[in-house]
């Protein structure tokens, strides 16, 4: 099997001590043509990519990752940063490459690549720009690892979803934007602080779009079983709808604040999206507020949007959408931001 | 217990849950006023900073972790982004202060502030510009956690460990650099990779300065119970002093590479620190080759120098340092290491 050396001085070269190492054993079969391995390829080696990674990386969640990224330089050196963590970590094969060659036969091929909000920038007026490099970018990927899920973290996520879906030909079960799995985070994270509680406790999904027009779920939200919509009136305790709707504004604010402050996001996504890979990769068969296929879902008919919706995620992508209940004003909110969404989508011609 | 809100609009000036969500039981009592939580402190969220603190977050080694800089923004940055994740990690409680006082009671406090290494800067050319910042870093960090274990990983390391024990005042056994850990894990991969074997399996250790003097100990390295030179011997596979010098000088390369790839490294250097967190906090009694007070040993009495040995550490810190068989040669290249950092620290006027 073909390696490349990491050592130049330890080889055919130099001090070769390999070859006789090691003995087989007797009767030995060669390894099977399929590898077995989990290999999970990461285009774009940013920081939204390299926290992916390495959060990957730490939890153990593939054999084998590959990175893809267009300049040479950056994406050598983060592969021998990680590789230099081989003392520390299970053994994981780590490759880097700007040719998409080396993603063949990924498992799950996650997508980061493109350029990042810029501060006070709306997630709906980067698209343009990812939009030729998607073109680019896409079909390759899916060319390589036929049988691969795809999973989008570019923002705007909705509609590159929907173009990485075009693009790929992929059946769309197999193609999963992040969407707002990181919002609801977010969202889960103010109502656990607040209640100093454990943010696992608190079943809370943000839906619809990953951006302005995302739909807070109040009525399905439970806090160690107590829906907190019930709650509130048997305690009466009162709020208004604004009250409500600052909260969430400040999750959709969340983003934008730590961009502010630091120049961008990176520990949280990487978190997420290392979570939706266990979820799949294991086949955890978890609900997770992310952007699929929305046609047909809560009245939503008119056109191929994606959004996030609560969606069991296994092994061979969706495995379903949950039939929540929405009241009818969170149905007319998911509906909304449908309508924003293909708006952009119709733009594309795609 | 006074905690900052995270949220604006959950509680008591907008939506309050919290006063009426959880009833307590009959007859509980407070908590005990002496916290038992596992404290970590990390001193700079730069780059080697929130590498580390990240992995000691997704490796659960905390209850509790403090971040502290003198860029207020960056620091609320980096918090807010870990602990939007919260719906995806052990809860842990994360703050981030610039001022000290937010380290109180840290098990362990690891101190990573600092200029970092321009490409083509050697580690001793950083000393003078990290001294006059420790002068004021250390005092206050070890007034307030005086029962802590120190953990420097600034560079230059060794001289900046002595600094910080001087300053510190704490016992020498509670006073550690990062120092040759690293170095040891690259020394250890390119091994590894070479003999396509698990680089856990390969013992190999680089003493003495975390830096351009460092001695890599040929002798002692084994390989799944096989001693490398002697295996050479016995096969007859026969090698210049010269390769093995080569290969040594690979691993001292390593991170200039990656600095002169991507700018300054971070990944490998955040597993290397959460390893010893491991060792040191889960008292785990592992070897691992870290800066130590190294006067008295391995023959080197020429004054109170701090360098990387084989250390044995635990909860207190270090237990002892391993008593390895070096060759002549090896104990004269130490012994010059000694040297090289001894002259800087005489400089010093500490």
């Amino acid at each position: 099997m073909q390696k490349t050396a990491s050592s130049s001085t330890l080889g055919p070269d130099g001090l070769d001590i390999a070859q006789s190492f090691f003995k087989p054993i007797q009767g030995a079969s060669p390894p099977p043509p399929i590898s077995r391995n989990t290999k999970i390829s990461v285009v774009g080696v940013g920081n939204v990519g390299m926290a992916i990674a390495q959060t990957i990386l730490t939890q153990a969640l593939a054999d084998e990752i590959a990175l893809v990224d267009v300049n040479a330089d950056k994406l050598r050196g983060e592969m021998l940063d990680l590789q230099h963590a081989a003392a520390f970590l299970p053994r994981t094969k780590i490759s880097a490459s700007v040719d998409y060659s080396c993603t063949f036969g990924s498992d799950l091929v996650i997508v980061t690549a493109g350029a990042r909000q810029i501060t006070g920038e709306s997630r709906l007026n980067l698209l343009q720009r990812n939009l030729a490099l998607f073109s680019k970018m896409i079909p390759p990927l899916a060319a390589g690892s036929p049988d691969t899920i795809l999973l989008i973290v570019s923002n705007p996520v909705d509609v590159l979803t929907y173009v990485a879906w075009k693009l790929s030909g992929f059946p769309s079960n197999r193609v999963i934007g992040s969407g707002t799995n990181l919002d609801s985070s977010r969202f889960r994270f103010l109502i656990a602080d607040h209640l100093d509680l454990n943010a696992q406790d608190v079943q809370a999904y943000i839906v619809g779009e990953h951006g302005d027009s995302s739909v807070a779920l109040w009525s399905s939200i439970s806090i160690g079983g107590v829906p907190i919509l019930s709650f509130l009136e048997r305690q009466q305790i009162a709020y208004e709808t604004q009250t409500l709707a600052k909260i969430h504004k400040e999750v959709v604010e969340g983003a934008y604040e730590v961009i502010r402050l630091k120049g961008y996001t990176s520990w949280a996504i990487g978190y997420s999206v290392a979570s939706l890979a266990r979820s799949i990769l294991r086949d955890q068969r978890s609900i997770h507020p992310v952007s699929v296929l929305a046609k047909g879902f809560y009245g939503i008919d008119g056109g191929e949007p994606f959004l996030s919706l609560p969606a069991q995620l296994g092994r061979s992508g969706v495995l379903g959408v949950t039939n929540i209940h929405l009241t009818e004003d969170e149905a007319i909110q998911l509906q909304e931001s449908a309508k924003t969404i293909l708006e952009v989508q119709s733009q594309l011609g795609v | 217990m006074q905690r900052s809100a995270s949220s604006l609009a959950l509680g008591p000036g907008g939506l309050d849950l919290a006063p009426s969500f959880f009833k307590p039981i009959h007859g509980a009592s407070p908590p005990p006023p002496t916290s038992r939580n596992t404290k970590i402190s990390v001193v700079g969220v730069g780059n080697v900073g929130m590498a580390i603190a990240q992995t000691i977050l997704t490796q659960d080694l905390a209850d509790e972790l403090a971040l502290v800089d003198v860029n207020a923004d960056k620091l609320r940055g980096e918090m807010l982004d870990l602990q939007h994740a919260a719906a995806f990690l052990p809860r842990t409680t994360i703050s981030a202060s610039v001022d000290y006082s937010s380290t109180v009671g840290s098990d362990l406090l690891i101190v990573t502030a600092g200029a970092r290494q321009i490409p083509g800067e050697s580690r001793l050319n950083l000393l003078q510009r990290n001294l006059a910042l420790f002068s004021k870093i250390i005092p206050p960090l070890s007034a307030a956690s005086p029962d802590a274990i120190l953990l420097i990983v600034s560079n230059p390391v060794d001289v900046l460990t002595y600094v910080a024990w001087k300053l510190s005042g704490l016992p020498a056994n509670r006073v550690i650099g990062s120092g040759t850990n690293l170095d040891s894990s690259r020394f250890r991969f390119l091994i590894a990779d070479h003999l396509d074997v698990n680089a856990q399996d390969v013992q190999a250790y680089i003493m003495g300065e975390h830096g351009d003097s460092s001695v890599a100990l040929w002798s002692s390295i084994s390989v799944g119970g096989v001693p490398i030179l002697s295996f050479l011997e016995r096969q007859q596979i026969a090698y210049e002093k010269q390769t093995l010098e080569k290969i040594h000088k690979e691993v001292v390369q390593g991170a200039y590479e990656v600095i002169g790839l991507k700018g300054y490294t971070s990944w490998a250097i955040g597993y290397s620190v959460a390893n010893l967190a491991r060792t040191i906090l889960r008292d785990q009694h592992k070897v691992h080759p870290v800066s130590v007070l190294a006067k008295g040993l391995y023959g080197i009495d020429g004054g109170e120098v701090f360098l990387s040995l084989p250390t044995q550490l635990g909860r207190n810190g270090v237990l002892g340092v391993t008593n390895l068989h070096l060759t002549e040669e090896e104990c004269q290249q130490l012994k010059r290491s000694a040297t090289t950092i001894l002259e800087v620290q005489s400089q010093l006027g500490i």
